[in-house]
């Protein structure tokens, strides 16, 4: 997933979730205001209970003063003793309201002064009789009284409606407000999860189509390397059969040359057996030169046979190899420590014993010959070096050094097929070293190869340069 | 029959035959050399058939010089014809050819060839070798006594 596509799921998650929590909010907050409509029920409840206790006692207290019955006395008393507990518990419901507070406080005192009032009635009414009762109900200003309480609770009654319809306009708006955001954010987020799930199916049809055309390429680039693998065992087996085929006429022309040269030669006068001498050197050169090819063309076919070879046991046994073929000349081995690695190490004494050659060869002027080989370091890997006091080479023409009968010597100074360096080349490639050589005419050449990583598979030695060798011949 | 052939030259060269045959004579090692030409007639002279129905098993030639590159029957498919029935298995073979190719030595010496020589370029080396192999199969080794594996039964072929 790309980190478009993930912000766009981070955002429709932040979204749902803040929907969650206004739903969760909202529902805390409704239950909040049912509770406070509730209240306000209850409060007015009470309110009304305080006027029903005190219209009670009132008409009791009527009855009795008219009547003298003591029956009236009843309801009287039960409206007294209700009122005050009544009274105190719609105080304990308004307890948050400190304006409802006070007014309980005056509904208390007033509510306390009627009864005192009414109580003193009563007692007028028992002992001076029914018409000092009735003086006292004309006389004193006893329906004022009533009326302030009656007032002053629909006064409190009125203030408590009042909050009740805030409390449920604001319950209203509240809701409508969850509701839109509730709808308007699910509809956000769903808008934002579609979003996210066309740009997933875009990304992930893009990845598959990106997938398919690498899936392609690889299959064109094994096809390739299988073509160009065959090619190049094609090349190889065509290159070893023309060298095989030669050989055939190349010991005839040898053999019956010599054969002339045995049955013939008194009969021939000094040029004809000098020509005849060319001949058969000439076909001696050519079987050597196709030898050669053969060699080469073998190491391209040839697999790698890896082991752990320490160089300096190798090193050793071609100095000594080499060494025994150099009887009468003067050379002076420097041979420095080398190092274990994994190779293959018919084909490294190879390298080792053409190089010591070469080194050999072109160090035959010198009284005294110098040839050393050691490694050293070069960009973190470890190099080796086979170094020689010899005529060198002119560097202009290094790139010529490793090419199939290729040659910076006259045939007349140094024999050779100009073979031998591309050998020791194809087995350093195929090891996944690199050769180079540096030189100085008349001041020595120094030969340099790596080992890297050695391939187990013929067709990575794969390329024009085997082509081109091939086309030498 | 006069004299009893000592040498089967199984060659399709002429110029190879005719160097080959000369580095045996100057050596003095074989008197009477049978060359054939290719693989069919190399079967036809060792199994006695054909323009050879006149020969024996009794007799069989003390070496062949096989080549490998042959017409119509090449030089493994007659060794392995030699090598499979009873009666010429134990003939001293010995692959004298141009390739040393390891696919067909192997495969040469998996069907119990006794030697596998390359002719060398060189016809000092060629006309040593040649001696060399003449020296040592016609007088230094010991060969399978005549007639001993005569009699028995044909296996193959």
């Amino acid at each position: 997933m790309t980190s478009f596509s993930k912000a766009i799921a981070a955002c429709a998650l932040m979204i749902l979730l803040g929907i969650g929590m206004l739903s969760y909010r909202s529902t805390v907050r409704s239950q909040e205001d049912r509770e406070g409509v509730m209240h306000t029920h209850l409060v007015l409840e009470k309110l009304q209970a305080v006027l029903i206790d005190v219209t009670q006692t009132e008409s009791g207290q009527r009855g009795y003063i008219l009547t003298g019955d003591e029956k009236y006395l009843k309801p009287y008393q039960a409206g007294r003793d209700q009122v005050h507990p009544n009274i105190e518990e719609a105080r304990k419901l308004t307890a948050d309201n400190p304006r409802q507070q006070d007014a309980i406080r005056g509904l208390k005192q007033l509510v306390d002064a009627r009864l005192a009032l009414l109580g003193g009635r009563i007692e007028i009414r028992r002992t001076t009789g029914l018409m000092a009762g009735a003086e006292a109900v004309r006389t004193s200003d006893s329906e004022e009284s009533m009326e302030g309480i009656r007032e002053r609770i629909n006064e409190m009654r009125s203030t408590e409606e009042r909050l009740l319809n805030i409390r449920l306009e604001a319950a209203i708006a509240s809701s409508r407000k969850m509701k839109a955001v509730i709808v308007l954010g699910n509809a956000l987020a769903t808008l934002i999860l579609l979003m996210a799930g066309v740009v997933i199916h875009r990304e992930t049809g893009r990845r598959n189509l990106a997938e398919q055309g690498l899936n392609r390429a690889k299959e064109r680039l094994e096809r390739r390397t299988a073509e160009l693998s065959e090619t190049n065992i094609e090349l190889e087996s065509f290159a070893y059969s023309v060298a095989h085929d030669l050989r055939a006429p190349l010991r005839h022309i040898a053999g019956y040359s010599n054969v002339l040269t045995e049955d013939y030669g008194p009969q021939l006068d000094g040029e004809g057996r000098r020509h005849l001498e060319k001949l058969v050197n000439g076909a001696q050169k050519m079987g050597r030169l196709v030898d050669d090819l053969l060699s080469l063309s073998k190491i391209g076919r040839q697999e790698l046979s890896l082991e752990a070879v320490p160089l300096d046991a190798l090193l050793r046994e071609v100095v000594e190899e080499v060494g025994r073929e150099c009887s009468g000349r003067e050379i002076e081995w420097r041979i420095g420590d080398l190092f274990n690695t994994d190779c293959d190490p018919g084909l490294m004494k190879q390298v080792f014993v053409n190089l010591l050659s070469n080194a050999v060869k072109y160090t035959a002027r010198r009284k005294h010959a110098v040839i050393e080989v050691g490694q050293t370091i070069q960009n973190d890997k470890r190099v080796v070096f086979v170094r020689d006091n010899g005529v060198g080479f002119e560097m202009q023409y290094v790139d010529k050094l490793f090419g199939v009968f290729q040659r910076l010597h006259k045939a007349r100074d140094f024999e050779g097929t100009g073979v031998g360096l591309a050998i020791v080349q194809r087995i350093i490639r195929k090891h996944g070293g690199r050769i180079w050589a540096e030189a100085e005419v008349d001041q020595g050449a120094t030969f340099f190869f790596t080992l890297g990583s050695p391939e187990n598979n013929t067709s990575q030695e794969i390329g024009l340069p085997v082509k081109d060798e091939v086309m030498h011949v | 029959m006069s004299n009893e052939v000592e040498i089967l030259l199984v060659e399709d060269s002429p110029e190879d035959v005719e160097l080959t045959i000369r580095a045996l004579r100057r050596n003095k090692i074989a008197n009477e050399i049978q060359v054939a030409e290719d693989g069919a007639e190399a079967l036809d002279f060792l199994f006695c058939r054909g323009s050879h129905q006149n020969r024996t098993f009794s007799s069989p030639p003390k070496l062949v010089l096989l080549d490998l590159k042959l017409p119509k029957v090449d030089g493994l498919e007659v060794l392995a014809a030699i090598r499979a029935d009873q009666r010429t298995k134990a003939i001293p073979v010995v692959i004298l050819t141009s390739s040393k190719e390891q696919k067909d030595v192997i495969k040469g010496y998996s069907l119990g060839v006794n030697a596998f020589v390359q002719k060398p370029v060189d016809f000092e080396q060629f006309g040593d070798a040649i001696r060399q192999i003449g020296m040592f199969w016609m007088l230094i080794n010991q060969a399978p006594p005549p007639g001993a594996f005569a009699e028995s039964k044909a296996q193959g072929v």
